[in-house]
């Protein structure tokens, strides 16, 4: 393409666009080309019509104060859907309790995996069976899972504060309990998304060769040497994809809190995806939810690079 | 490592010979420690959805709560299967995780091989627009295509909950990256024989990609069959549900709590994919893997 409009100073437009038919004819077999892009077409359609088309009409949608009934009759406003944006404390509060989310979930989310992938790669007994276990989360909705936990933490016939109530005094009163409902959401959520991480993790862990732990060995590393100097080290790439993959995850939360608090107590726990889907379907607001998620979309694509920055500079 | 060295393991801690071998068997009584203790606690939830959801009334509501039923009752299934319309959202359900899963394996795979195999303008620029899209993150489309669904005249209809997930890259560049190690001698030599491009496809490369598309295809199958907030926009009629949408439903128009039919329900949605999940593990820890190579 730089090259055609190149030629066109030089060439001139006509003998330009000549040339570089001539090139594409010697270049490209006609039948090949047809067969090639027919075959891709199909998916082409969908990926034009569900994701590159929204994601540039979203765009449009967050300068309208839009209609849905009737969107041709939504009046331009400009900025001024996100510049509501910055004056709502709403949102503030919503961004506030997803980075506090993210804060309790991504850490465990992350150690635990990994722990548990170091784990069961060693030799023990019934490996299969607590991959098994470890794994199975994966496979449940989060309908299932939010259900699950709501009556493990209720108040009222509670396995957990039934529990609690042996070893302490007055057990928190989780999914209502304006300071516990976030960290009750993250316990339920470590307990079904760290499934994806363990895998991925285990399969990282195989895929270091044991010659270099032989090698250790031999010059008398300890344990941790070896964890420190060999598994980290080997196992870095894996490592920076769950980390990123799982901030990205836990910013989007949603089901757990919709289904688990509806974003109480008194708003604890309403997150920003829960904040976008309250103005957009409640609200019926959809240029202004269109703006929250191009906010979220800047958001977590700053994070995903600041960490993948953060985690590679670290060597 | 068998019961009889880990009793072997033990006896030697117990002279504590040296630093090493005590030093060894704590390390391994901890790992051991460890994990079966993080196993028990994630089977918990388990034990608690299945036991609860057996439970007759007075059970349920004791003061002490009951993990092991004393008494089993199938009251709440019976109730879930006549009084609800749970086994209508299950056949939405599997209509919509089969027919999206369905259409990703024809079309990913029909773009993937002509991306690895075949040469046509623009293809680079084309590929390298969906594997960009990769960083988009689902819930920026939400509005939008929400918007599209409802102009389309989709909405509370099983194709507008499958379009998005069609458009999906993940399928596209998990298909490339394995057609690309694939070696093409037998293709070429099918050309040469005077197979057709579709003939290769349908005969040559769907059948040795079986191993692929078998783990995209559970891979896409789970997730839409779980996938939770489209269906929540699209889906508002109730005789359109899927199970994730009907289950939470159903908890909210109970006029009292009802924990029993509501850990049946649970168990009710997830039986499906466990049954798939224990039958086809090995399959499936490949597609979670082959994610990890993707990124």
């Amino acid at each position: 393409m730089l090259d055609l409009i190149a030629a066109m100073r030089t060439e001139g437009p006509r003998q330009a666009i000549n040339l570089w038919w001539q090139e594409m004819v010697d270049e490209y077999d006609r039948r090949e080309s047809a067969e090639g892009i027919l075959l891709a077409l199909p998916y082409l359609l969908a990926f034009v019509g569900f994701m590159l088309f929204p994601l540039l009409y979203g765009l449009y949608m967050s300068l309208y104060d839009w209609d849905a009934l009737s969107p041709e009759q939504s009046e331009f406003i400009g900025l001024g859907n996100y510049q509501a944006l910055m004056n709502d404390p709403r949102f503030w509060e919503a961004l506030w309790n997803t980075i506090w989310f993210v804060i309790l979930s991504v850490p465990p989310l992350v150690v635990f995996a990994l722990l548990l992938a170091l784990g069961v790669n060693r030799n023990v007994k019934g490996q299969t069976v607590l991959r098994t276990i470890f794994f199975s989360p994966y496979i449940l909705t989060v309908s299932v899972v939010a259900l699950i936990w709501v009556e493990l933490f209720a108040g009222e016939g509670g396995l957990i504060r039934h529990w609690l109530a042996f070893v302490m005094e007055d057990p928190p009163r989780f999914l209502i309990d304006q300071t516990w409902a976030m960290a009750s959401i993250a316990i339920a959520t470590v307990w079904w998304s760290i499934a994806f991480n363990f895998i991925i993790l285990l399969a990282a862990r195989q895929n270091v060769s044991d010659r270099l732990y032989e090698a250790a060995k031999l010059d008398g590393a300890s344990s941790y040497r070896m964890m420190r100097d060999i598994t980290i080290p080997q196992m870095r790439n894996p490592l920076i994809f769950v980390v990123i993959i799982t901030f990205v995850g836990s910013f989007q939360v949603f089901g757990q809190p919709y289904i688990m608090t509806d974003g109480g107590p008194r708003f604890a726990t309403h997150t920003i995806v829960m904040y976008l889907y309250t103005t957009g379907f409640a609200g019926r607001e959809f240029g202004y939810a269109a703006a929250v998620g191009y906010v979220l979309f800047l958001i977590l694509i700053t994070v995903s690079v600041i960490n993948y920055y953060v985690l590679s500079e670290n060597e | 490592m068998s019961t009889k060295s880990i009793l072997n393991d033990i006896r030697n801690g117990e002279t504590f010979e040296n630093q090493d071998a005590r030093n060894h068997f704590l390390r391994k009584v901890a790992l051991y420690v460890g994990l079966y203790g993080a196993a028990f606690l994630f089977i918990i939830p388990y034990l608690w959805m299945i036991s609860r959801g057996f439970q007759p009334r007075w059970q349920l509501f004791a003061a002490e709560p009951y993990l092991i039923p004393r008494e089993i009752t199938f009251e709440w299934y019976s109730f879930l299967l006549e009084g609800t319309p749970i086994v209508r959202w299950t056949v939405n359900t599997v209509i919509i995780a089969g027919g999206a899963t369905l259409a990703v394996l024809i079309v990913d795979s029909m773009i993937a091989y002509s991306v690895t195999r075949l040469n046509w303008p623009g293809k680079r620029v084309v590929f390298s627009v969906i594997v960009a899209s990769f960083m988009v993150p689902g819930i920026v489309n939400l509005i939008p295509v929400y918007q599209i669904i409802v102009e389309l005249g989709l909405l509370n209809s099983y194709l507008g909950v499958m379009l998005p997930v069609i458009a999906g890259p993940i399928g596209v560049f998990m298909l490339v990256q394995f057609f690309k190690d694939f070696p093409d001698e037998i293709e070429e030599s099918a050309r040469i024989d005077g197979f057709s491009t579709f003939q290769i496809y349908t005969r040559l490369v769907l059948p040795m990609m079986k191993s692929a598309l078998t783990a995209l295809g559970l891979f896409i199958f789970i997730w839409t069959w779980n996938s939770f907030l489209w269906p929540l926009i699209i889906l508002q009629r109730e005789s359109m549900y899927t199970l994730p949408i009907g289950l939470v439903v159903l908890q909210d128009t109970m006029t009292a709590q009802q924990p029993g039919l509501i850990m049946a329900s649970a168990l009710f949605a997830s039986l499906p994919l466990f049954i798939v999940f224990l039958l086809l593990q090995k399959q499936l820890v490949e597609a979670v893997q082959m994610q990890g190579t993707v990124g």
